[in-house]
């Protein structure tokens, strides 16, 4: 690449520019100034005043010609310009760009100084000072979820502005979000119809995708780049066949099936380096040291650990891994140990021993609270708000307030729908989307839906129906057992909570009032199952017994025991969000799981008042642990290395060049304005 | 031009004021005739001035025979002589003077005229010439109001446009006028030769010389700006300019410059030298300026 790249395309034209510009206007020069005769009594005032300016020196000279000499050096630029000045430099492919930054938690990783965050952000900032005028720039920063810092611009100032939002987060990494937000502009969606067949709604915008990823993300099927060209910077120790990481991932708690008083914690550990390491692991409950263990983890392998916790009922766990690698978040765990909650249930029957039975067993009993009514307190039909008694009063506010998780209506139906799950048992709930067909006899079940938690490990083979209904279920329902005459039982959600109805009748009472049985299916061993699922799945007595661990960004949904309002939850850090209020269910959606750690729930705020339950926030994640630089990502079909992003270029003078004549052309039009001999 | 030309040189107004006035010598002169001031020559007067020894042959006449009939001694009382003055107005009447509104030339001609007509009128001998070559007709001797006419017809009929350097015309002056007296000279000193030795032959001469300086005020705040050529009326030399405010700073440093010069010039020497602008009224002139300076009182 040479210096000089003629504009003009031949040397000899630029010869002859060259030479005939400046004669030219020294030609010029010399013939213009006509100066305007005056007569005058005596120069000789005159001539002793200029006599001075005209001084033997070369400066007073050139200052008589100061406008020639300021013309010739602008004509010496241009021409200079006209030659195009250059030299190799690199610059950006493309014109549109979009900044994709890995912003999760392996890119905190210190394997490259400060850390693999402000690697990525100092390189994109360097292409953004290297963008020309005319080009935008967009700014995503992605985790699990992507954040458009920055929408196009050619502002290089705001576009530095974003880079410099981009936080550290301890999220695990999900390209498919940031590549659909980048791809909206490249590929517009495209519409048809009959006569002009296949359109594009947009005018397609091409751009080049930088990513600055360590890559340490799931591959991405099903995307089409389109017209993005994707250009994947690898941020991090190149060609590093191992990574200097130990991870904790996994750690969990249990009671111990034996012992009640007994819980078991569980961490998985993970060594991502070539070496064996032994490495301390501490286990502190609420923040201060219970227990430790020495353990040996081999080179590329894992390691196990246990502890065994006595008169242990709720609190935060932590597992501490001591060792000093290039990545620090992953190296505890979190466990969340909340003391169980029961689930409460309201069973409204006439009279149904099999069900009362399978409800009062001990296993069920730890899961759940039962509490049971008969159908009268019921509001009737058409009756006065005065003339309802004192149960069904209380029935109304219990069903209006979600004080129960689960309302089982046995051969009765309310109403009006509780603010609860329902599970309806030989009737159908009072809306207009459940259509109940005629009851026919005997219906043959044909097919039970096992995939369902309601009907896991329920066996219906050999279950004889007297008699029973067909269910047609509003849209979005599952049928969970299909008989000859239609859906037997059914499952649809509504407004937050779900509606379970079963279209035959357990016990029935004929018309001379006596109780007739009307399936035997309560001998079955599948029906206790049956009501175990249902206290677990509609009673939400699984979520209450499970201690609670999200990722990092996953929203974690918090029950609580009493009726509250709001919830005020505290951060690892010990900051304290703005209370969240309850939603459908009795439930509190917390999203703002952004830091690991141990998050406590309180009904008040302040450090003193009483917490709740807690939940963990764990990283827990191979990909993001395992801080080898992927040398190559794939997205959808394509297959991308990495590579530097710049492309070699041509570095242009002639703008300056242009710049300063038009300078030149400031400073003499001042001068011939001013007549300024300095 | 064309007005000032138009307008009588003396306004009865000033002659009026003029008469009450008088020419001052600072130094005393020998006239040819008697005049009305003393002179330094001790002569026939009645002012008293000094005693002296008798020698044989003087006037019997101015011996103090009051002295005598006391000492016994011979005393010869000696007066002074009382003079007519030689007053002389040189005109500078070059092509430069014909400059300005009023021109510098018919500024210095009422000028010259109010001078002249002081002297009339206190009996002095005036005589007004124009600085030009030797062959020229010298101007009147005039003696007398009655003389004023002639005076004035003579101002009248100078024309500008005799470029004699100032130095020709002075030497010229000098040689037709030998005598003592007060030299008025009106000019505007533009000589690209220099002023300076025609003052010195001026000096020479023994005379009570005043130099009155007259520029324009187009000469002193020129109103000009653009690209010039500038064209010298006298000896069409060019200079060529850019008019500029620094320029124009400069001009007016320069002129500063010449005039402090020639005051300087003339002060050192014992001339009288005073800057007039023509824009000021010739009475005025006259008036303050002149009085404050001493030519007349």
């Amino acid at each position: 690449m040479s210096f000089l790249s003629n504009a003009l395309g031949s040397w000899w034209l630029w010869g002859a520019f060259a030479a005939m510009l400046p004669t030219a206007i020294l030609l010029l020069y010399f013939l213009k100034l006509k100066r305007q005769p005056l007569e005058v009594p005596s120069t000789y005032l005159w001539t002793r005043t200029i006599e001075d300016l005209h001084v033997n020196s070369i400066w007073q000279r050139l200052r008589q010609s100061l406008l020639l000499f300021l013309q010739l050096l602008l004509i010496l630029l241009v021409m200079f310009a006209l030659l195009r000045p250059g030299w190799s430099g690199r610059a950006l492919i493309g014109d549109r760009f979009i900044f994709l930054i890995d912003a999760s938690a392996s890119m905190a990783a210190k394997d490259v100084k400060p850390n693999r965050l402000a690697d990525a952000l100092k390189k994109a900032g360097e292409m953004i000072d290297a963008m020309q005028s005319g080009d935008v720039g967009m700014v995503i920063s992605f985790t699990n979820a992507a954040r458009v810092e920055q929408t196009f611009t050619s502002s290089r100032t705001k576009l530095k502005a974003a880079l410099a939002d981009i936080e550290q987060t301890d999220r695990t990494s999900d390209l498919s979000e940031a590549l659909r937000a980048a791809s909206g502009l490249a590929n517009p969606g495209r519409t048809g119809n009959a006569e002009e067949g296949d359109v594009a709604v947009a005018e397609a915008l091409p751009a080049t995708l930088y990513l600055f990823t360590d890559g340490g993300f799931d591959t991405v099927p099903d995307f089409s780049l389109g017209n993005l060209e994707p250009i994947y910077t690898p941020i991090g120790v190149l060609d590093a066949e191992t990574s200097n990481n130990v991870a904790v991932v996994a750690f969990n708690t249990s009671r111990n099936p034996e012992r009640v008083e007994q819980t078991q914690a569980f961490g998985r550990l993970e060594n991502y380096g070539d070496a064996d390491v032994e490495v301390d692991v501490e286990l502190l409950l609420n923040g201060s040291v219970i227990d430790a263990q020495r353990t040996t983890l081999p080179a590329q392998g894992q390691a196990g650990v246990q502890f065994e916790l006595t008169d242990f009922e709720q609190g935060g766990l932590r597992l501490v891994v001591q060792h000093d690698d290039d990545l620090a978040v992953d190296n505890s765990g979190y466990a969340a140990v909340n003391s169980t909650r029961r689930a409460r249930i309201l069973l409204i029957t006439p009279r149904n021993d099999a069900l009362t039975m399978a409800l009062g067993t001990d296993e069920a009993q730890k899961l759940a609270a039962v509490t049971q009514l008969g159908p009268e307190v019921l509001p009737s039909a058409g009756a006065e708000a005065a003339a309802l008694t004192e149960a069904q009063k209380n029935y109304q506010k219990a069903a209006a307030s979600a004080r129960y998780d689960l309302i089982i209506y046995d051969q009765c139906a309310p109403l009006e729908m509780p603010q609860s799950n329902t599970l309806f048992i030989g009737r159908s709930p009072p809306l207009e989307s459940w259509q109940a067909g005629e009851v026919l006899s005997p219906p043959l079940v044909i097919d039970v839906d096992r995939s369902h938690p309601l009907m896991q490990m329920v066996s219906f083979d050999n279950v004889t129906i007297i008699e029973g209904f067909s269910l047609k279920p509003p849209r979005g329902s599952a049928v969970l057992i299909d008989a000859d005459i239609g859906a037997l039982f059914a499952i649809a959600p509504r407004e937050g909570f779900e509606d379970a109805v079963m279209g035959f009748e357990i016990f029935s009472v004929d018309e001379k009032g006596e109780v007739l049985v009307n399936t035997d299916w309560l001998k079955r061993l599948s029906f206790p199952l049956f009501v175990k699922n249902v206290v677990e799945y509609l009673g939400g007595g699984r979520s209450a017994q499970r201690s609670t661990s999200v990722q990092p960004g996953a929203p974690v949904t918090i029950r609580t025991d009493a009726p509250v309002d709001k919830l005020y939850i505290t951060s690892p850090s010990g900051a304290v969000f703005p209370p969240i209020s309850r939603e459908r269910e009795n439930t509190f959606v917390f999203g703002a799981t952004d830091v690991t750690g141990l998050y406590e729930v309180r009904e008040k705020p302040g450090r003193g008042e009483e917490v709740l339950q807690r939940f963990a926030v764990n990283l827990f994640s191979p990909r993001e642990s395992d801080l080898r630089l992927r040398q190559t990502i794939e997205l959808g079909a394509q297959e991308v290395s990495g590579e530097a992003g710049w492309a070699p270029a041509r570095k242009e003078m002639w703008k300056w060049l242009l710049l300063a004549g038009l300078g030149v052309l400031l400073f003499e039009w001042y001068v011939y304005n001013r007549r300024v001999y300095l | 031009m064309s007005t000032s030309q138009t307008t009588p040189l003396l306004e009865p107004a000033l002659l009026a004021q003029l008469e009450r006035l008088e020419l001052v010598s600072r130094k005393i002169f020998r006239g040819r005739m008697k005049g009305e001031r003393r002179s330094k020559r001790k002569g026939q007067s009645v002012e008293f001035s000094d005693f002296r020894s008798y020698t044989p042959g003087d006037d019997l006449r101015f011996i103090d025979w009051n002295l005598y009939a006391r000492l016994d001694k011979l005393f010869l009382k000696l007066f002074l002589e009382e003079e007519d003055l030689h007053f002389y107005v040189l005109l500078d009447a070059s092509a430069s003077m014909d400059f300005g509104d009023p021109t510098k030339l018919q500024y210095a001609k009422q000028l010259a005229a109010a001078l002249g007509f002081i002297g009339l009128c206190r009996a002095d001998r005036v005589r007004i010439e124009q600085i030009g070559p030797p062959k020229q007709t010298p101007g009147p001797v005039l003696r007398g109001r009655r003389s004023m006419w002639r005076m004035l017809d003579y101002l009248e009929q100078i024309e500008p446009g005799d470029n004699t350097p100032l130095v020709d015309g002075v030497k010229n002056f000098c040689l037709r006028n030998s005598g003592k007296g007060v030299v008025v000279l009106i000019s505007d000193l533009m000589e690209k030769a220099g002023y300076e030795s025609a003052l010195r032959m001026l000096l020479a001469q023994q005379m009570d010389i005043y130099v009155i300086h007259l520029l324009s005020p187009e000469e002193i705040e020129p109103d000009i700006k653009g690209d010039l050529k500038l064209v010298d009326c006298e000896d069409a030399d060019i200079a060529e300019i850019t008019v500029s405010r620094p320029l124009l700073n400069r001009y007016k440093s320069t002129l500063a410059a010449f005039i402090e010069h020639a005051r300087e010039f003339c002060t050192r020497r014992g001339m009288m030298y005073l800057m007039a602008r023509t824009d000021v009224p010739v009475d005025r002139l006259v008036m303050n300026y002149l009085r404050q300076r001493g030519l007349v009182r």
